[in-house]
């Protein structure tokens, strides 16, 4: 053979070894033939390696590594089929266990064990926080409480009705001298007692009255007071902080307003109305027809207190407010009959779940 | 206070509609709770006459009544029985209207009934459905009833606060009126005929002069007693009173003009017209107007003759002395009592009336003359009576006007805007105050009729109302550094960390009684029998301060698992109370009940159920949101627990309190499932280092070794002691160790468990090799094996 039939030859193996091969690969069905074919077309015994092993004998370097650059090109083209066919197996068997993994994401989720706190506390913070970020700090006081802090104290006169057995709960084996506490008020003069001036005090707390009980009244009930005590303390410094108070609450763009009432321990006294955050003042169910709901009772600290508790009436004024919790709680979730707090039944319970602060 | 609007017209002009008035009043301190226009629901109800009574026949408890409206007779079948021939009686003719009704012509078994006869309620006049309205003899029949008994009216009812008794009273309102409006208040005259001053008929002796400092009596004789006119009526119908007799009503009619509150004493009854006021004797005894027998106490006030007691002075009057249709001459009392002296008999005898609730808040000293003389002067009018004899006006302690200093800068300083000086007087002097101003200085002289102004801040309160509330600016003061105290801070925390494991935080009654106790099973000398006892309790269930929250949480888990749900979870803070020589003690306390299903069965797989563990899970959960790092857990057995499924629970060394199941008895007799599971811990020990600032530890860099360890132990040995032998013997390496299986059974000899344990194994200074966690793995087994005899598990 002459050395230009030879060069012929190979070039035609190659040639033959590249067509053989791409068809090889191309006859694999999945990944387990792929690698038998790699074998095949690629393999010590492929019809490449054949034609390959041929070259040896050329001894121009030019034809030599021509026919070497064809080799090489024929064996990246066959790796090049491999690669592409390897890749679409491999990405049909994704395809494949994909499906396999697919879920239903309709199905519901798995429910950890939902609690809740009790509206009254949730009401109860949300006031104090309140409070808390008008600069007040919060104070607590005992419920079993002498007559002389719940009553004389706090400017009550002798003979006041609030002090008959009809009204107020005494405690065995201490005559008249100790009583469940028919307001937080009470502990107004324990902290004052305690502490000299400033003094920005919350106080929540239980109260019992000997109420019958219906919608509206219960003998044990919750309480939230506040005392603001420092110098030159106005009705004004009453007048923004318990309007800040109730738009909070009821919502931000609500009038507000101050209507004159009567208690011992304050003076001059006061309601706070909010406008009906239902009707808007237009008058309904929820505020009778009247377009305000009456929020608290408050006023300037009778100088009685002050003198009571050896501050310098002369020196410091304050203003106190008091409020029934569950009063704004029912408002608040529009709860018609504030024994629903007491019943502790789940279903009205589980309503209180969300978050839903604010107006 | 109920006031009518044309009542009131006539005392002071009023040019605003009856809603801008009650507004008005409303904002300066008397509260308007309604207005009720009483003839807007009325039409077509006529005067008429009853002609005659007649059985229905075919109805026991019907009668046929004929009456006569002055166009003719008509015949109406009634259910009332107290109808008199000769009564005029309001008939809604057919056609009429009544509230939402239309009366129409019906046959009522049997019988036609041409109309109906009207009761007080029906009228809306009174509160009285009992009978039908017998009204007033002078009015013409078939005159139109809305226009005969005034009911072309706004009633206007007021909330009075305790410290204005003058507005109880019309004059009172009406002064309101007048400063509002600047107008001016007329007050009627109080004109009386000539006396015959010659015969003194009564006699005042105050025995008392405390609990009496005044008191006129006026004598009036020739009086034919009858039934009222009718404007008089209608007046006392629309402000709630019922008519009696006119001389009665003309003490009431005064009663509700004035404020101030009158009595009548039929002279006759009265001992040589010789009137005592007096302290009660002990044991003296008092039928009252309202037929009861009262023991009176040596504390009352009385109003008595010679011979005996004839009334509960300022509160109400005697049976005996009481004005009948047979007397001809009447004492009249007008008096002023001390106000806590009634306030006192009044709460003593729980007997409220129109008389007590005016004197116990403090009546007009001044009134008295006045009021007795108006009182006079109708009598005489209605019931042709001729006053006798002179005033007696015993009047031993004259009663002092207090003069009071208001500062005008004072007034400024406390409201927070700038009122001057002539205004704060003149909304003063609009309400009756008397001024005196040097400058800046106002020296007020307090009305009579004004109890309630003793300082100057009550002053400052009268010019803030009547300049208006609105008219202080909003402010608000400095206040301090806001927020919670550490222990504050942790409740909280404590109460989100029990509702984040699924648990409803309850709130439940703090009032109690023995029974509670009972149900739980305690015995006799449990010290949670040691209550703080209700002196007057209104429930005997309610007698006592609680000292225990699982009453109260156990009813309210009946209460949910009776209704709706598989399962509840429950959990309260709240205080319990513990007698003590002085005032109680009232630690905080955490309640809870946990009972049947926790998370129900899904897709997924099945649900779980409450019990002992995961209820303890939840405790512990709590104790690390607390910052307690170790919780001591003990059986112990006692009611109301299961005896074999409960634990004392510690911390710090101190008992906390108990948790277990309940005992299937105490499960019973509250009505919850049996393996019901309850806690109850004083907070104050959880408290007892309030959570302080976290200080985060440094991580170790280096990667941990874990190890499984199964390890055979006696029965008897409880898993927490193996737990913590393995955490003592595995310190400082093992920084986790977790029981992860528990078991008995054929792979272990009888009497002996074996406890696996997962160990997590870390140093801070190097990674661990398997040598060094072999070592540590020995140091375990044999601490095991030498304290309780273990034996590594193949």
């Amino acid at each position: 053979m002459t050395t230009g039939e030879r060069l012929d030859d190979i070039e035609a193996a190659l040639e033959g070894a590249r067509s053989e091969g791409l068809r090889i690969i191309e006859a694999a069905a999945d990944l387990g033939s792929l690698a038998e074919a790699r074998t095949r077309a690629l393999g010590r015994k492929a019809p490449l390696a054949r034609a390959r092993s041929g070259l040896g004998g050329i001894t121009d370097p030019t034809d030599r590594k021509k026919l070497g650059q064809l080799a090489n090109a024929v064996g990246d083209e066959l790796e090049a089929a491999l690669t592409s066919k390897r890749g679409g197996f491999e990405r049909a068997e994704l395809d494949a266990r994909w499906e396999r993994e697919r879920v239903d994401v309709t199905l519901p989720g798995d429910a950890p064990p939902v609690g809740s706190l009790h509206p009254l506390t949730k009401t109860a913070w949300e006031i104090v926080d309140i409070f808390i970020g008008l600069g007040y700090r919060v104070a607590e006081g005992p419920e079993i409480e002498l007559a002389k802090y719940n009553f004389e104290a706090l400017n009550f006169p002798e003979h006041h009705p609030s002090l008959s057995p009809q009204e107020t709960f005494y405690i065995e084996g201490h005559g008249d001298e100790v009583v469940l506490r028919t307001h937080t008020s009470p502990v107004q003069i324990r902290v004052m007692e305690s502490q000299a001036p400033p003094v920005y005090v919350v106080i929540p707390g239980r109260t019992y009255r000997r109420d019958v009980m219906d919608a509206t009244h219960l003998s044990a009930f919750f309480q939230l007071e506040g005392l603001a005590v420092d110098e030159g303390i106005t009705m004004g410094d009453l007048k923004g902080s318990l309007g800040t108070f109730a738009r909070e609450i009821f919502g931000r763009d609500l009038d507000v307003r101050l209507r004159p009432h009567y208690f011992p321990f304050t003076e001059p006294s006061a309601e706070l109305d909010v406008q009906c955050f239902v009707c808007r003042g237009s008058g309904c169910r929820v505020c009778k027809g009247e377009g305000w709901i009456e929020v608290l009772g408050c006023g300037m600290v009778h100088p009685f207190l002050l003198e009571w508790v050896g501050y310098d009436a002369a020196r410091y004024s304050g203003f106190a407010f008091g409020m029934g919790v569950e009063r704004i709680a029912a408002l608040a979730h529009g709860v018609t009959d504030i024994r629903s707090f007491y019943d502790n039944d789940v279903r009205f319970l589980a309503q209180f779940a969300t978050g839903g602060g604010g107006p | 206070m109920r006031v009518s609007f044309k009542w009131l017209k006539e005392l002071v002009p009023v040019d605003v509609a009856p809603e801008k008035l009650g507004e008005m009043l409303s904002m300066s301190g008397t509260k308007l709770e309604s207005i009720h226009r009483p003839g807007n629901s009325i039409g077509d109800v006529v005067v008429a006459e009853v002609l005659a009574v007649k059985d229905h026949p075919k109805a026991d408890n019907l009668t046929l009544v004929e009456v006569d409206s002055g166009d003719g007779t008509r015949s109406v079948v009634c259910g009332a029985r107290n109808l008199a021939v000769g009564d005029r009686v309001p008939l809604a003719q057919v056609g009429a209207r009544l509230g939402e009704a239309t009366i129409a012509e019906r046959r009522i078994r049997g019988e036609v009934s041409q109309g109906m006869l009207c009761s007080g309620a029906e009228l809306g006049v009174s509160r009285d459905h009992s009978g039908i309205l017998v009204l007033p003899s002078d009015l013409a029949l078939g005159s139109d009833i809305v226009a005969a008994l005034g009911l072309d009216d706004a009633v206007l009812e007021f909330e009075i606060t305790p410290n204005r008794p003058d507005c109880m009273g019309i004059i009172g309102i009406a002064r309101e009126v007048a400063a509002l409006l600047g107008a001016k208040l007329r007050v009627p005259d109080a004109q009386v005929g000539e006396a015959d001053v010659m015969a003194a008929q009564v006699e005042v002796e105050i025995v008392d002069p405390a609990g009496c400092p005044r008191y006129v009596a006026r004598y009036i004789e020739g009086l034919a007693v009858a039934g009222s006119p009718a404007w008089l009526a209608a007046r006392l119908m629309t402000a709630g009173v019922r008519p009696i007799s006119n001389v009665v009503d003309a003490t009431n009619y005064v009663l509700l003009e004035t404020g101030h509150p009158l009595h009548a004493f039929d002279a006759a009854r009265v001992t040589d017209g010789h009137i005592v006021v007096r302290r009660a004797d002990q044991g003296e005894e008092l039928v009252t107007l309202d037929g009861s027998k009262r023991s009176l106490d040596p504390d009352d006030l009385v109003i008595a003759d010679p011979a005996r007691p004839l009334g509960m002075a300022g509160v109400m009057g005697g049976e005996d002395s009481e004005v009948s249709g047979d007397t001809t001459a009447v004492i009249l009392e007008a008096a002023y009592f001390d106000p806590p002296s009634i306030g006192r008999t009044s709460r003593r005898h729980v007997l409220r009336t129109e008389a007590s609730a005016r004197f116990e808040r403090g009546a007009d000293p001044d009134m008295p003359p006045y009021a007795a003389a108006r009182a006079l002067a109708l009598m005489a009018e209605l019931g042709g009576g001729r006053p006798s004899g002179a005033v007696v006006d015993a009047y031993p302690r004259p009663i002092e006007r207090p003069r009071v200093t208001l500062r005008a800068e004072r007034t400024s300083t406390l409201l927070g805007y700038e009122v001057d000086a002539a205004s704060q007087a003149r909304h003063l002097e609009s309400i009756g105050v008397g001024v005196e101003r040097a400058g800046a200085r106002l020296e007020a002289g307090i009305p009579s009729w004004r109890p309630d102004l003793r300082i100057e801040e009550d002053l400052i309160e009268e010019v803030a109302r009547l300049a208006g509330f609105d008219r202080l600016p909003a402010t608000l003061p400095s206040g301090v550094n806001g927020g919670l105290e550490p222990a504050q801070a942790l409740e909280r925390h404590l109460r989100r960390t029990l509702s984040g494991t699924g648990m409803r935080e309850a709130w439940t009654s703090p009032l109690s009684s023995q029974r509670d106790l009972d149900a739980l099973g305690l015995g006799e000398d449990h010290p949670a029998r040691k209550m703080v006892v209700l002196a007057n309790p209104m429930l005997e269930d309610e007698s006592s301060m609680r000292t225990t929250l699982l009453p109260g949480l156990l009813r309210a888990a009946a209460h949910n698992l009776a209704h709706h749900t598989g399962g509840v979870a429950l959990f309260e803070m709240s205080r319990v109370y513990e007698p003590t020589g002085g005032l109680p003690r009232e630690p905080l306390t955490l309640g809870a009940v946990w009972s049947g299903t926790r998370t129900p069965q899904t897709w997924r797989g099945p649900g779980t159920k409450w019990d002992f563990f995961s209820a303890k899970g939840v405790l512990e959960a709590t104790f690390g949101a607390a910052g307690v790092e170790h919780a001591g857990w003990s059986p112990v057995s006692g009611m109301p627990l299961h005896p074999t499924r409960a634990a004392n629970v510690s911390v710090g060394g101190h008992t906390a309190g108990t948790l277990g199941e309940l005992h299937p008895d105490v499960c019973e007799r509250f009505d919850v499932a049996r393996g019901t599971v309850v806690a109850e811990l004083a907070l104050p020990a959880l408290f007892a280092s309030p959570l302080t600032r976290v200080k985060a530890a440094g991580l170790s860099r280096f990667p941990a070794v874990y190890i499984d360890l199964a390890v055979v132990v006696g029965e008897a040995i409880p898993a927490a002691t193996v737990t913590l032998a393995i955490q003592q013997a595995g310190a400082p390496e093992a920084t986790s160790v977790r029981l992860f299986d528990l078991y008995r059974g054929e792979q272990v000899t009888a009497g002996r468990k074996s406890l696996a344990y997962a160990l997590e194994l870390r140093s801070p200074e190097g990674t661990l090799t398997d040598d060094d966690a072999a070592r540590v793995r020995d140091r375990i087994v044999d601490a095991l094996s030498h304290e309780f005899g273990a034996e590594l598990r193949a």
